[in-house]
Protein backbone atom coordinates (compact mmCIF):
# COMPACT_ATOMS: atom_id res chain seq x y z
CA UNK A 1 0.00 0.00 0.00
CA UNK A 2 1.45 3.35 -1.05
CA UNK A 3 0.87 6.41 1.16
CA UNK A 4 1.82 9.84 -0.21
CA UNK A 5 2.03 12.63 2.38
CA UNK A 6 1.34 16.08 0.97
CA UNK A 7 2.45 18.80 0.37
CA UNK A 8 6.02 17.41 0.17
CA UNK A 9 4.83 14.20 -1.59
CA UNK A 10 6.87 11.99 0.74
CA UNK A 11 6.03 8.36 -0.07
CA UNK A 12 5.75 5.55 2.51
CA UNK A 13 5.07 1.90 1.75
CA UNK A 14 2.86 0.30 4.43
CA UNK A 15 1.15 -2.96 5.22
CA UNK A 16 -2.61 -2.85 4.51
CA UNK A 17 -4.59 -1.40 7.42
CA UNK A 18 -7.43 0.99 8.24
CA UNK A 19 -7.25 4.74 7.57
CA UNK A 20 -7.11 5.37 11.34
CA UNK A 21 -4.13 2.99 11.62
CA UNK A 22 -2.30 4.75 8.75
CA UNK A 23 -2.55 8.11 10.55
CA UNK A 24 -1.55 6.53 13.86
CA UNK A 25 1.54 4.92 12.32
CA UNK A 26 2.52 8.26 10.81
CA UNK A 27 1.94 9.98 14.17
CA UNK A 28 -0.68 12.34 12.69
CA UNK A 29 -3.89 13.65 14.29
CA UNK A 30 -7.07 12.57 12.55
CA UNK A 31 -8.44 16.12 12.94
CA UNK A 32 -5.46 17.60 11.09
CA UNK A 33 -5.45 15.39 7.95
CA UNK A 34 -7.71 13.98 5.25
CA UNK A 35 -6.97 10.63 3.62
CA UNK A 36 -7.99 10.52 -0.04
CA UNK A 37 -8.07 7.64 -2.54
CA UNK A 38 -8.89 8.39 -6.21
CA UNK A 39 -10.22 11.86 -5.27
CA UNK A 40 -12.54 10.27 -2.69
CA UNK A 41 -12.20 11.13 1.02
CA UNK A 42 -12.09 8.07 3.27
CA UNK A 43 -13.44 7.77 6.81
CA UNK A 44 -11.12 6.33 9.47
CA UNK A 45 -12.82 2.90 9.53
CA UNK A 46 -12.13 2.15 5.83
CA UNK A 47 -9.83 -0.86 5.40
CA UNK A 48 -7.24 -0.28 2.68
CA UNK A 49 -5.92 -2.98 0.35
CA UNK A 50 -2.34 -3.80 -0.59
CA UNK A 51 -2.83 -2.34 -4.08
CA UNK A 52 -4.27 0.98 -2.79
CA UNK A 53 -2.54 4.33 -3.20
CA UNK A 54 -3.74 7.09 -0.86
CA UNK A 55 -2.85 10.75 -0.34
CA UNK A 56 -2.62 12.23 3.16
CA UNK A 57 -3.61 15.90 2.96
CA UNK A 58 -2.88 18.37 5.79
CA UNK A 59 -5.74 20.70 6.67
CA UNK A 60 -4.04 23.04 9.16
CA UNK A 61 -3.04 26.56 8.23
CA UNK A 62 -1.33 29.04 10.51
CA UNK A 63 0.03 32.55 10.91
CA UNK A 64 -1.74 35.65 12.06
CA UNK A 65 -5.16 35.24 10.55
CA UNK A 66 -7.09 33.52 7.83
CA UNK A 67 -7.89 35.87 5.00
CA UNK B 1 -19.45 4.19 8.44
CA UNK B 2 -22.69 5.34 6.78
CA UNK B 3 -24.05 8.75 5.78
CA UNK B 4 -26.60 9.84 8.40
CA UNK B 5 -28.79 11.31 5.65
CA UNK B 6 -28.92 8.67 2.89
CA UNK B 7 -27.15 5.62 4.43
CA UNK B 8 -24.63 5.39 1.58
CA UNK B 9 -20.98 4.77 2.58
CA UNK B 10 -19.72 7.93 4.29
CA UNK B 11 -16.79 10.06 3.14
CA UNK B 12 -16.56 12.71 5.84
CA UNK B 13 -16.90 12.05 9.54
CA UNK B 14 -17.72 14.97 11.85
CA UNK B 15 -16.81 13.45 15.20
CA UNK B 16 -17.87 16.41 17.36
CA UNK B 17 -21.43 16.03 15.99
CA UNK B 18 -21.27 12.20 16.02
CA UNK B 19 -22.16 12.43 12.30
CA UNK B 20 -20.87 11.28 8.94
CA UNK B 21 -21.87 12.23 5.40
CA UNK B 22 -21.33 10.90 1.90
CA UNK B 23 -19.79 13.17 -0.76
CA UNK B 24 -23.28 13.86 -2.15
CA UNK B 25 -24.85 14.99 1.15
CA UNK B 26 -21.81 16.69 2.73
CA UNK B 27 -21.78 20.01 0.77
CA UNK B 28 -25.42 20.62 1.70
CA UNK B 29 -24.67 20.02 5.38
CA UNK B 30 -21.61 22.31 5.20
CA UNK B 31 -23.54 25.16 3.56
CA UNK B 32 -26.38 24.67 6.02
CA UNK B 33 -23.91 25.21 8.90
CA UNK B 34 -22.80 28.48 7.30
CA UNK B 35 -26.39 29.57 6.69
CA UNK B 36 -27.18 28.88 10.37
CA UNK B 37 -24.17 30.89 11.58
CA UNK B 38 -25.04 33.82 9.28
CA UNK B 39 -28.63 33.79 10.54
CA UNK B 40 -27.91 33.01 14.24
CA UNK B 41 -25.35 35.82 14.56
CA UNK B 42 -27.23 38.17 12.21
CA UNK B 43 -24.11 38.56 10.04
CA UNK B 44 -25.70 39.81 6.81
CA UNK B 45 -28.67 39.36 4.50
CA UNK B 46 -29.04 38.57 0.81
CA UNK B 47 -29.69 42.30 0.17
CA UNK B 48 -26.23 43.29 1.38
CA UNK B 49 -22.99 43.33 -0.63
CA UNK B 50 -20.39 41.19 1.14
CA UNK B 51 -16.62 41.33 0.55
CA UNK B 52 -14.86 38.03 1.21
CA UNK B 53 -11.20 38.31 2.25
CA UNK B 54 -9.47 35.77 0.00
CA UNK B 55 -6.01 34.21 0.47
CA UNK B 56 -6.11 31.37 -2.06
CA UNK B 57 -6.32 28.87 0.82
CA UNK B 58 -9.07 26.35 1.50
CA UNK B 59 -11.01 28.38 4.08
CA UNK B 60 -11.49 31.62 2.18
CA UNK B 61 -12.20 29.90 -1.15
CA UNK B 62 -14.61 27.40 0.46
CA UNK B 63 -16.38 30.32 2.17
CA UNK B 64 -16.61 32.32 -1.06
CA UNK B 65 -17.88 29.24 -2.94
CA UNK B 66 -20.48 28.35 -0.29
CA UNK B 67 -21.83 31.90 0.09
CA UNK B 68 -22.10 32.21 -3.70
CA UNK B 69 -23.93 28.87 -3.87
CA UNK B 70 -26.27 30.06 -1.11
CA UNK B 71 -27.21 33.09 -3.22
CA UNK B 72 -25.42 35.86 -1.33
CA UNK B 73 -23.89 38.86 -3.15
CA UNK B 74 -20.21 38.11 -2.62
CA UNK B 75 -17.12 39.63 -4.19
CA UNK B 76 -13.56 38.77 -3.21
CA UNK B 77 -10.51 40.74 -2.18
CA UNK B 78 -6.93 39.54 -2.39
CA UNK B 79 -3.82 41.30 -1.02
CA UNK B 80 -0.53 40.67 -2.81
CA UNK B 81 1.65 40.29 0.27
CA UNK B 82 4.92 39.78 -1.60
CA UNK B 83 5.84 36.44 0.04
CA UNK B 84 7.77 35.29 -3.05
CA UNK B 85 6.56 32.09 -4.76
CA UNK B 86 3.88 31.46 -2.12
CA UNK B 87 2.18 34.78 -2.95
CA UNK B 88 2.42 34.20 -6.69
CA UNK B 89 0.78 30.79 -6.34
CA UNK B 90 -1.96 31.94 -3.96
CA UNK B 91 -2.73 34.91 -6.24
CA UNK B 92 -3.03 32.56 -9.23
CA UNK B 93 -5.39 30.24 -7.29
CA UNK B 94 -7.58 33.18 -6.22
CA UNK B 95 -7.74 34.63 -9.73
CA UNK B 96 -8.50 31.22 -11.28
CA UNK B 97 -11.32 30.64 -8.78
CA UNK B 98 -12.88 34.05 -9.49
CA UNK B 99 -12.67 33.48 -13.24
CA UNK B 100 -14.13 29.95 -13.07
CA UNK B 101 -17.16 31.13 -11.09
CA UNK B 102 -17.57 34.51 -12.82
CA UNK B 103 -16.95 36.45 -9.59
CA UNK B 104 -15.30 39.83 -8.99
CA UNK B 105 -11.90 39.82 -7.28
CA UNK B 106 -10.48 43.14 -6.06
CA UNK B 107 -6.73 43.27 -5.40
CA UNK B 108 -4.26 45.39 -3.45
CA UNK B 109 -0.59 45.20 -4.44
CA UNK B 110 1.38 45.91 -1.28
CA UNK B 111 4.74 46.47 -2.98
CA UNK B 112 3.34 48.44 -5.93
CA UNK B 113 0.90 50.57 -3.91
CA UNK B 114 2.69 50.88 -0.55
CA UNK B 115 6.36 50.25 -1.32
CA UNK B 116 6.96 47.27 1.01
CA UNK B 117 6.33 43.52 1.27
CA UNK B 118 5.27 41.45 4.28
CA UNK B 119 8.74 39.82 4.72
CA UNK B 120 10.10 43.38 5.27
CA UNK B 121 7.97 43.53 8.43
CA UNK B 122 9.59 40.62 10.29
CA UNK B 123 9.58 41.13 14.04
CA UNK B 124 12.99 42.07 15.46
CA UNK B 125 12.78 39.45 18.24
CA UNK B 126 11.37 36.30 16.58
CA UNK B 127 11.94 37.21 12.92
CA UNK B 128 8.26 36.54 12.11
CA UNK B 129 6.01 38.99 10.28
CA UNK B 130 2.74 37.18 11.21
CA UNK B 131 1.48 39.85 13.63
CA UNK B 132 2.31 42.64 11.15
CA UNK B 133 0.75 40.62 8.31
CA UNK B 134 -2.46 40.52 10.37
CA UNK B 135 -2.34 44.32 10.76
CA UNK B 136 -1.77 44.72 6.99
CA UNK B 137 -4.74 42.47 6.14
CA UNK B 138 -7.14 44.05 8.66
CA UNK B 139 -6.19 47.55 7.46
CA UNK B 140 -6.54 46.93 3.73
CA UNK B 141 -9.63 44.72 3.89
CA UNK B 142 -11.37 47.43 5.91
CA UNK B 143 -10.12 50.32 3.78
CA UNK B 144 -11.04 48.73 0.46
CA UNK B 145 -14.45 47.60 1.73
CA UNK B 146 -15.22 51.11 3.05
CA UNK B 147 -13.91 52.81 -0.11
CA UNK B 148 -15.99 50.55 -2.39
CA UNK B 149 -19.16 50.71 -0.28
CA UNK B 150 -19.32 47.13 1.08
CA UNK B 151 -21.22 46.97 4.35
CA UNK B 152 -19.55 43.82 5.62
CA UNK B 153 -16.26 41.90 5.29
CA UNK B 154 -16.36 38.11 5.73
CA UNK B 155 -13.19 36.21 6.64
CA UNK B 156 -12.44 32.48 6.54
CA UNK B 157 -11.61 32.11 10.25
CA UNK B 158 -12.74 28.64 11.27
CA UNK B 159 -13.32 26.82 14.55
CA UNK B 160 -9.64 25.81 14.82
CA UNK B 161 -8.44 29.39 14.19
CA UNK B 162 -10.83 30.80 16.75
CA UNK B 163 -10.15 28.13 19.38
CA UNK B 164 -6.37 28.61 18.92
CA UNK B 165 -6.71 32.40 19.23
CA UNK B 166 -8.84 31.98 22.35
CA UNK B 167 -6.32 29.54 23.81
CA UNK B 168 -3.45 31.98 23.15
CA UNK B 169 -5.36 34.88 24.67
CA UNK B 170 -6.17 32.80 27.76
CA UNK B 171 -2.57 31.58 28.16
CA UNK B 172 -1.36 35.18 28.07
CA UNK B 173 -4.49 36.60 29.79
CA UNK B 174 -5.04 39.18 27.05
CA UNK B 175 -8.31 40.33 28.55
CA UNK B 176 -8.75 43.22 26.11
CA UNK B 177 -8.50 40.80 23.15
CA UNK B 178 -10.71 38.23 24.92
CA UNK B 179 -13.44 40.82 25.36
CA UNK B 180 -13.43 41.56 21.63
CA UNK B 181 -13.20 37.99 20.28
CA UNK B 182 -16.33 36.78 18.53
CA UNK B 183 -17.92 35.89 15.19
CA UNK B 184 -19.09 39.47 14.61
CA UNK B 185 -17.10 42.66 15.08
CA UNK B 186 -19.60 45.50 14.92
CA UNK B 187 -18.89 48.77 13.17
CA UNK B 188 -18.34 51.50 15.76
CA UNK B 189 -17.13 54.17 13.35
CA UNK B 190 -18.38 55.30 9.90
CA UNK B 191 -15.08 54.13 8.34
CA UNK B 192 -15.00 50.80 10.20
CA UNK B 193 -16.73 48.06 8.21
CA UNK B 194 -18.49 45.22 10.07
CA UNK B 195 -16.40 42.00 10.17
CA UNK B 196 -17.93 38.53 10.32
CA UNK B 197 -16.64 34.94 10.48
CA UNK B 198 -19.28 32.60 9.00
CA UNK B 199 -17.01 29.50 9.36
CA UNK B 200 -16.46 29.88 13.11
CA UNK B 201 -18.42 26.70 13.95
CA UNK B 202 -16.77 24.62 11.19
CA UNK B 203 -13.41 22.90 11.70
CA UNK B 204 -10.45 23.19 9.34
CA UNK B 205 -10.99 19.55 8.43
CA UNK B 206 -14.60 20.39 7.44
CA UNK B 207 -13.55 23.20 5.09
CA UNK B 208 -10.77 21.09 3.55
CA UNK B 209 -13.27 18.26 2.95
CA UNK B 210 -15.68 20.74 1.31
CA UNK B 211 -12.89 22.06 -0.93
CA UNK B 212 -11.88 18.52 -1.99
CA UNK B 213 -15.47 17.42 -2.71
CA UNK B 214 -16.36 20.65 -4.56
CA UNK B 215 -13.09 20.42 -6.55
CA UNK B 216 -11.92 23.83 -5.33
CA UNK B 217 -8.29 24.29 -6.37
CA UNK B 218 -6.63 25.91 -3.34
CA UNK B 219 -3.04 26.45 -2.21
CA UNK B 220 -2.15 23.49 -0.05
CA UNK B 221 1.24 24.68 1.17
CA UNK B 222 1.57 26.43 4.48
CA UNK B 223 2.65 30.08 4.35
CA UNK B 224 6.48 29.80 4.65
CA UNK B 225 6.53 32.75 7.06
CA UNK B 226 4.12 30.95 9.46
CA UNK B 227 6.44 27.99 10.16
CA UNK B 228 6.87 27.75 13.93
CA UNK B 229 4.06 30.25 14.57
CA UNK B 230 2.45 30.03 18.01
CA UNK B 231 -1.00 29.57 16.43
CA UNK B 232 0.19 26.27 14.91
CA UNK B 233 1.48 25.11 18.28
CA UNK B 234 -1.86 25.90 19.91
CA UNK B 235 -3.74 24.09 17.13
CA UNK B 236 -1.57 21.03 17.64
CA UNK B 237 -2.28 21.03 21.38
CA UNK B 238 -6.01 21.41 20.81
CA UNK B 239 -6.03 18.64 18.19
CA UNK B 240 -4.33 16.32 20.67
CA UNK B 241 -7.16 17.06 23.09
CA UNK B 242 -9.76 16.61 20.34
CA UNK B 243 -8.36 13.16 19.55
CA UNK B 244 -9.44 11.84 22.96
CA UNK B 245 -12.28 14.30 23.62
CA UNK B 246 -14.19 14.92 20.37
CA UNK B 247 -15.96 18.28 20.54
CA UNK B 248 -13.46 19.82 23.00
CA UNK B 249 -12.55 22.69 20.62
CA UNK B 250 -16.20 23.44 19.92
CA UNK B 251 -17.12 23.41 23.63
CA UNK B 252 -14.13 25.62 24.46
CA UNK B 253 -15.03 28.28 21.88
CA UNK B 254 -18.82 28.22 22.02
CA UNK B 255 -18.76 27.99 25.83
CA UNK B 256 -16.56 31.09 25.92
CA UNK B 257 -18.83 33.01 23.54
CA UNK B 258 -21.91 32.09 25.57
CA UNK B 259 -20.55 32.41 29.09
CA UNK B 260 -16.98 33.67 29.28
CA UNK B 261 -16.83 36.66 26.96
CA UNK B 262 -19.29 38.77 28.93
CA UNK B 263 -17.21 38.32 32.07
CA UNK B 264 -14.07 39.81 30.52
CA UNK B 265 -15.73 42.48 28.39
CA UNK B 266 -14.54 45.95 29.33
CA UNK B 267 -17.14 48.24 30.84
CA UNK B 268 -16.21 51.20 28.66
CA UNK B 269 -16.63 50.96 24.87
CA UNK B 270 -13.46 51.76 22.91
CA UNK B 271 -13.57 55.24 21.39
CA UNK B 272 -12.33 55.45 17.80
CA UNK B 273 -11.00 58.50 15.97
CA UNK B 274 -9.36 59.04 12.60
CA UNK B 275 -5.62 58.45 12.17
CA UNK B 276 -3.76 61.76 11.87
CA UNK B 277 -1.75 60.29 9.01
CA UNK B 278 -4.15 58.20 6.85
CA UNK B 279 -7.63 58.97 8.19
CA UNK B 280 -8.52 55.35 8.97
CA UNK B 281 -10.25 54.55 12.29
CA UNK B 282 -7.94 53.98 15.26
CA UNK B 283 -7.79 54.28 19.03
CA UNK B 284 -4.47 56.17 18.89
CA UNK B 285 -3.27 59.44 17.36
CA UNK B 286 -1.57 57.47 14.55
CA UNK B 287 -2.96 54.02 13.62
CA UNK B 288 -1.10 50.71 14.13
CA UNK B 289 -0.67 50.31 10.37
CA UNK B 290 0.99 53.70 9.84
CA UNK B 291 3.24 53.18 12.88
CA UNK B 292 4.23 49.75 11.56
CA UNK B 293 5.02 51.09 8.08
CA UNK B 294 7.09 53.88 9.61
CA UNK B 295 9.05 51.37 11.74
CA UNK B 296 9.65 49.24 8.63
CA UNK B 297 10.98 52.23 6.69
CA UNK B 298 13.33 53.20 9.52
CA UNK B 299 14.72 49.64 9.75
CA UNK B 300 15.12 49.52 5.96
CA UNK B 301 17.04 52.82 6.00
CA UNK B 302 19.32 51.53 8.79
CA UNK B 303 20.06 48.35 6.82
CA UNK B 304 20.81 50.33 3.61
Amino acid sequence: MRVTILPDRRVEEMEPSTVAEVLKRLGLHSDAYLVVRDEEILTRDVRLRAEDAVDVIPVISGGSCAA
Amino acid sequence: MRCIKCRKPANVEVRRHRSAFCAGCYPGWFRDQIERAVSHDKMFTRDQKVLVAVSGGKDSLALWHALHQLGYQVDGMYIRLGIAEYSRRSQAKSEAFAEKHGLTLHQVDLEGDEGFKVPDLAHERDGKPCASCGTVKRYHFNKLAADLGYSVVATGHNLDDEAATLFGNVVHWQTDYLGRQGPVLESTHPKLVRKVKPLYRLAERDTAAYAVIERIDYILEECPMAKGAKSLEYKDLLNRLEETQPGAKHRFLVGFLKQGRQAVKGAEPVTLRECANCGQPTTAEVCAYCRMVERGKRRKALRA
